[in-house]
């Protein structure tokens, strides 16, 4: 196993303060990007490193930093998505409390290498510690001059601001969150234009996630072959991974891209709890494909995970064992969207009522046989017809249940009951 | 203009199609009239994208875009109907439907149900389906037709929302609602009003103003543009739901303020069933305000409307032919002494009508006594009012300013198409400022709100025109200097910035059209607007009194803005009517008519002076309205309302307008001038053979400028030019010292503007009475608590010349010490401010 990077100082209890995090090599990277580095070039090595977005659509960091226009009037503004609201992420969160300045830094470089001199972190409303924490952190980070006017003397200001938000999931869909800073509801806006043309305040902008800027400063430190060394030829670095459900040791383990499921679940995981079998696991937080038992030798990374079926999302993996029944999950996470949909785009506002009252009647023991199509007809209305992604994630624990484990809906369909025997 | 290579060529649907860039895929098959179902998009707003309908496949691109919100691309390959298109729509209308009553939609029966019930509501009570009353006009039913949707494959779920009725105007159903977010939109990006929004999210959502307020608290200006837009039955209006489809639209101006809106009528069965803003570039744009939007259906159709002339004997009415009545008016007015005869007419009459009723006076019996209301309500302050006018820019200027400082303005319910402008000239990054005693809906959007203590706002207006004076000191006038030390700074910084505004803008409301320091105010307002290079736009609440001092419907002011007093211009007229004009004396006036000087035939055309029966022997009441009945006039003629004759307004700007008969009016009423002209033949008279108002604009075009009727339909805007000047009553008094122990507040009191000819609008319009109160008496809650007054206590107001009775408001929002009333219609008392003090009726 290669080393950590963002969890490396994470068991030590002072990290969050900011003579521990620079007594550990923080804060270098921050004068040499400023002193002797130009913004194309810290853009060149960010490209170059290979970096991908964390927040789940893999997007390449570099590239996204590179569309936001050089030569515009407007201000620019480096938004910082720390709204982590995919059920069974929990790795911004540990990430924030315990080494904020990993992410100020990252946050400073970033901001400079896309010339913002603002930066919001946008941080989940129920996240009070962490926002604390942040604030505090933003305050020592003041007090020795990383932030503020002038930094370090190199003429370069930024100052960053705390923002809690209004709870709710689509909050974190990257144009929602732009809406919420200013202040409005957050409605999903239309692209094109994109962000980085017209975002916050229809000013350019950039949203990365917390994960994602985080990894920055160690880029500047150790290099972009460096980086590119570690994890697969397409999926570069290490990914954090939010191991939940029922093993024996949940929790974040940091592991580098390509590190199989199985080695994950068994090895970090210590295995199924009550040593039932593994029966299926969700790879990438509630917005991915369930994959059955048979694809636990998958390896996790962005592309191996799509040939599989599903997708590396946000890294969280979520195990369900052999008592699990899947219709009622499929359920459970219908209802989630149902309740998170914005409702301003017909199909996923009407669909996700209709697949959750249909998905009800089946695990009450009320379905009817043609549910089954029905269900995969709404899916099929909802999945690409919808302003956002969100719509499409509807769909995605169904359709993919189906495509696994139809068996069980027709149980329940056929017996009025549920098929799992519960050990 | 788009540049050439910014064109280019798309197919659509195999047609190859020129397109230019920065349209949408929707906009360019509308253009060449290739059908796209949509449902949220609308041309006056921008893309929303929510609805789906309107999706279409694009080569190249993944899925389905939608065609309201994609831009075309040169090149691009488009297809707006495949099968598997047609079904995708089909299956997301459904969705729609889904959350929607939809039996008027795919009922088997819709047809047969249509064509013979006869009256919608019972059936709809009866057989439960006939609940939406906008059946026939809905875009949603227009959609389904078009796609031929029969079947809706999920059970209609009913969202159970309590229909809201309670605010005026209009009703809202959401268990109708379709989620298309137009509303919200045309409330903030055209309205700019920010009333409305999503509550709630997924298929909770609902639309209203946020934190479950009423729209009335949230600022609503009930202007009607979220009915206009919706494409369901979601918004109804209260007075036409279950019209139906109309049958004629006629455009015309509404008489409700100076701004004059162009408005079209929408006609059925010979009524008038509704009113919408007309797309008129030159004045409102497309909007309207909640007068002209929804009171004017109520007012001219209200059941008290005059129907056939009466006479009273004692006390008793007794109906009487239109022959008789012409002929009692002709024999009572030929017996009266000219000095004995005086004439009020409504500045809300066209100019047809108040040209007509000034030849009467002058030409058939010889006298100048002829005045509006006017007079009274601008008091000592007429002359600066009108020297004001003379300046009048025009209404696009305001859009294009740079600054805009409003006096006394209010946009919220009158005017507020003014407020649109305005807020359109914010959004290009104009300042805006505002000087206002109270709150007032311009407060929340203004960089900086002067808040004058009631009798000081003239010193504020001073200060600025002394500061803009380059050489002069910069110091207020000393004896006044303790009352606006608190704005020293700003008003420097205004003033500084007033004058280096490439296109600064004065508007001026009505607060301080009523004060006894108005003639100085507006002389400060003049002298501002010069020295800092602005233009200036007073906005009376008299929808044509340009036209009533161009026609020449005072004493003092002849046909054209000649003085009477000129006898050379009395010389020609003389020639030109046929009758030898008196000299000018200053005799009767509307003063002297609430001042108590006794007539002996008092004629009232479209006016209510008073309350009780003003001092006359005979009085003629000309209106279409009854009046009260102690008003207790002798002869009562029903006149015809504005959506029933042919005329023209002047405008604030001094844009002639056209009035343009909709409708036949009610029973027998007739139109002003034909009932003068009548009455003058009768007696007589030569000169009045007019058999419709273009042969009256005829004889009107030789006097006064503009009235050609080429150069009407132009409507271009004609400056006032006026010689002529009032005879006003000594200039205003200055505020006497506060006598701070017996009369501890100051009491500012606002007269009802929102009349038409003489009566409230309140007292016609059911929605109007929520929206404007009158009786009332604003109170900060301290000196409330202090004098032990609460809500809705009686307060006995005393002042050194009136004592009155008002309701009590309590209101956070009114400075303490300072007071307000909201005046009933025919209450007078005096200029503002006056010096009070309150205590609780029975106590
Ligand atoms: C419904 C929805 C919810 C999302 N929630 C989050 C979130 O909580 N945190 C996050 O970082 N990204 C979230 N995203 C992804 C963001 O839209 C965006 O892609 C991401 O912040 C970009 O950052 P990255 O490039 O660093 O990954 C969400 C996306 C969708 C569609
Ligand atoms: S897909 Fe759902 S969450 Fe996304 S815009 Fe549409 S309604 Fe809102
Ligand atoms: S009436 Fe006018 S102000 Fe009120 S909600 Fe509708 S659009 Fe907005
Ligand atoms: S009320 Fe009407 S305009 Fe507003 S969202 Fe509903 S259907 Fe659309
Ligand atoms: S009309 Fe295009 S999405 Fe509604």
């Amino acid at each position: 196993m290669t080393e950590k990077i963002l969890f490396k100082y994470i068991d030590q209890p002072d990290q969050y303060k900011i003579d521990t995090y620079i007594k550990n090599g923080g804060y270098q990277a921050v004068p040499r990007v400023l002193k002797e580095l130009s913004p194309e070039q810290v853009i060149d090595i960010i490209k170059k490193s290979g970096l991908r977005g964390r927040g789940g659509a893999g997007f390449p960091t570099g590239m996204k930093w590179g569309f936001v226009p050089k030569d515009s009037s407007k201000p620019r503004f480096l938004l910082c998505n720390a709204d982590e609201g995919e059920p069974g992420t929990f790795k911004d969160r540990e990430l924030m409390q315990k080494d904020p300045h990993q992410l100020l830094e990252g946050i400073i470089i970033s901001s400079y290498a896309i010339g913002a001199n603002l930066s919001f972190i946008y941080i989940r409303g129920e996240f009070a510690f962490e926002a604390n924490r942040l604030e505090e952190a933003i305050k020592e980070a003041y007090n020795k001059g990383f932030l503020g006017k002038n930094i370090l003397g190199t003429g370069f200001d930024l100052e960053i601001k705390v923002h809690r938000g209004g709870g709710a999931y689509i909050c974190g869909e990257e144009t929602s969150l732009l809406s919420s800073i200013e202040g409005v509801r957050p409605l999903v806006r239309l692209r094109p234009p994109y962000p980085a043309i017209s975002g916050c305040y229809e000013c350019p902008s950039a949203v990365n996630n917390v994960e994602t800027l985080s990894n920055v400063p160690h880029i500047i430190i150790n290099g972009a072959e460096w980086y590119a060394g570690i994890g697969t030829p397409k999926s570069k670095g290490t990914k954090i991974f939010c191991l939940s459900g029922q093993v024996n040791k949940p929790g974040n383990y940091e592991l580098p891209m390509g590190t199989p499921l199985r080695e994950l679940i068994e090895e970090y995981g210590g295995g199924i709890k009550n040593n039932r079998k593994l029966k299926a696991v969700i790879p990438g937080g509630v917005s991915t494909q369930v994959l059955p038992v048979t694809k636990v030798d998958v390896k996790l990374d962005f592309e191996s995970l799509i040939e599989a079926g599903s997708m590396l999302g946000s890294g969280a993996v979520i195990v369900m064992d052999e008592n699990t029944c899947m219709v009622e999950t499929a359920y459970r996470l219908v209802q989630f969207f149902e309740h998170e949909s914005c409702g301003e785009c017909t199909p996923c506002r009407e669909g996700t009522y209709w697949l959750s009252r249909i998905m009800k009647r089946i695990v009450q023991g009320q379905g009817r046989m043609e549910d089954i199509d029905l269900l995969l007809d709404l899916c099929d209305n909802i999945f690409g017809k919808t302003i956002c992604p969100l719509g499409d994630s509807v769909t995605i624990p169904i359709t993919s249940t189906l495509q696994h484990f139809r068996e069980e809906y027709e149980y329940h369909i056929k017996n009025k009951r549920c098929p799992v025997e519960r050990k | 203009m788009s540049k050439p290579n910014d064109t280019f060529t798309v197919n659509i649907d195999g047609q190859i199609l020129l397109a230019s860039k920065g349209l949408t895929i929707l906009q360019v098959a509308e253009e060449n009239h290739i059908y796209i179902p949509t449902l949220c998009a609308h041309k006056d707003l921008t893309p929303f994208g929510g609805c789906r309908m309107c999706i279409v496949e694009v080569e190249g691109m993944r899925g389905f875009p939608t065609a309201c919100t994609t831009p075309v691309e040169e090149g691009m390959i488009i297809r707006t109907d495949t099968a598997q298109i047609q079904k995708v729509r089909m299956e997301i209308l459904q969705l729609i439907l889904s959350e929607h009553t939809s039996s008027c939609l795919i009922c088997e029966e819709k047809e047969e149900c249509r064509e013979f019930q006869g009256t919608i509501r019972k059936v709809g009570v009866t057989t439960g389906c006939r609940y939406c009353s906008k059946d026939g006009q809905c875009e949603l039913q227009e959609v389904v037709e078009k796609l031929r949707l029969r079947q809706i494959n999920y059970p209609i779920y009913y969202r159970h929302l309590r229909v809201e009725k309670d605010d005026p105007f209009y009703d809202r159903d959401y268990n109708l609602c379709i989620l298309c977010g137009r509303c919200i939109r045309v409330c903030q990006e055209i309205r700019t009003a920010n009333t409305l929004t999503f509550k709630q999210r997924g298929c909770y959502t609902v639309i209203g103003p946020a934190y479950d307020r009423s729209h009335l608290d949230a600022g609503c200006e009930f202007c009607g543009a979220c009915v206009s837009v919706c494409p369901t039955g979601a918004l109804s209006e209260k007075t036409n739901k279950w019209e139906g489809e109309i049958e004629q639209k006629t455009t015309t101006t509404c008489p409700l303020c100076s701004i004059g809106c162009q408005i079209g009528l929408l006609l059925k069965g010979g009524k008038v069933i509704g009113t919408l803003p007309a797309e008129d570039p030159l004045v409102n744009n497309g909007q309207l305000c909640v007068k002209g939007r929804f009171c004017i259906t109520e007012l001219v159709n209200n059941f008290h409307r005059l129907k056939k002339p009466y006479r009273t004997h004692d006390g008793i009415k007794v109906e009487i032919s239109w022959q008789e009545a012409i002929k009692l008016a002709a024999e009572k007015i030929s017996a009266c002494p000219a000095e004995d005869f005086g004439l009020l007419i409504s500045p809300n009459c066209s100019n047809e009508d108040l040209y007509i009723a000034q030849k009467f006076t002058r030409a058939a019996i010889g006298s100048h006594q002829i005045d509006t209301s006017a007079r009274v309500f601008y008091g000592a302050g007429f002359n600066a009012y009108l020297d004001l006018m003379k300046m009048s820019a025009s209404l696009s200027d305001i859009k294009n300013a740079s600054l805009v400082l409003c006096i006394g303005l209010d946009t919220r319910f009158g005017r507020s198409v003014i407020g649109v402008e305005i807020r359109k000239a914010l959004k290009k990054g104009a300042r805006l400022f505002t000087i206002h005693p109270r709150e007032h809906n311009l407060a929340l959007i203004a960089e900086k709100w002067l808040q004058p203590v009631p009798g000081t706002e003239v010193d504020i207006l001073n200060t600025l025109v002394n500061l803009s004076e380059e050489k002069r000191k910069a110091a207020p006038p000393a004896k006044s200097k303790w009352r606006i030390k608190s704005y020293e700074d700003e008003l420097s910084g205004l003033v500084e910035m007033l004058k280096k505004a490439y296109s600064p803008i004065i508007l001026l409301g009505s607060e301080f059209l009523q004060y006894k320091e108005s003639p100085q105010i507006y002389e400060a307002v003049r002298k501002l607007t010069q020295k800092v290079k602005a233009k200036v736009l007073p906005l009376p609440p008299q929808n044509n009194l340009f036209g009533s001092i161009l026609s020449g419907s005072y004493p003092e002011l002849l046909p054209g803005g000649f003085s009477s007093t000129e006898e050379q211009r009395l010389k020609y007229l003389s020639k030109k009517w046929g009758k030898n004009l008196p000299a000018f004396s200053s005799g009767w006036n509307a003063e002297k008519l609430l001042a108590g000087t006794k007539l002996k035939v008092l004629y009232l055309i479209g006016e209510v002076p008073t309350g009780f029966r003003p001092p006359a022997d005979f009085i003629i009441f000309q209106n279409i309205y009854p009046p009260a009945p102690f008003f207790e006039a002798d002869l009562v003629l029903p006149s015809a309302a504005f959506t029933e004759v042919e005329g023209t307004y002047i405008n604030s700007e001094g844009r002639i307008q056209r009035v343009r008969k909709g409708v036949e009016p009610p029973g027998e009423a007739l139109p002003d001038w034909e009932i003068l002209c009548r009455i003058a033949q009768e007696m007589g008279r030569k000169g009045f053979e007019f058999s419709n108002p273009c042969e009256i604009r005829e004889e009107l075009s030789n006097l006064i400028k503009g009235f050609d009727e080429r150069e009407i339909d132009e409507r271009k805007i004609n400056p006032l030019i006026c010689e002529g000047k009032f005879v006003v009553s000594r200039s205003g008094l200055p505020i006497k010292k506060k006598d701070a122990k017996n009369f501890p507040f100051l009491l500012t009191a606002s007269s009802v503007e929102d009349t038409y000819r003489g009566f409230p609008l309140s007292l016609w319009v059911e929605g109007a009475k929520k929206l404007f109160a009158e009786g009332i008496l604003e109170i900060n809650p301290e000196d409330a608590q202090k004098s032990g007054i609460s809500q809705d206590d009686e307060v006995i107001v005393t002042a050194s010349s009136f004592e009155e009775t008002w309701r009590a408001r309590i209101s956070k929002e009114q400075p303490q010490g300072i007071l307000h009333a909201r005046l009933f219609p025919f209450e007078k008392i005096g200029p503002n401010p006056h010096a009070v003090r309150i205590r609780k009726k029975n106590a």
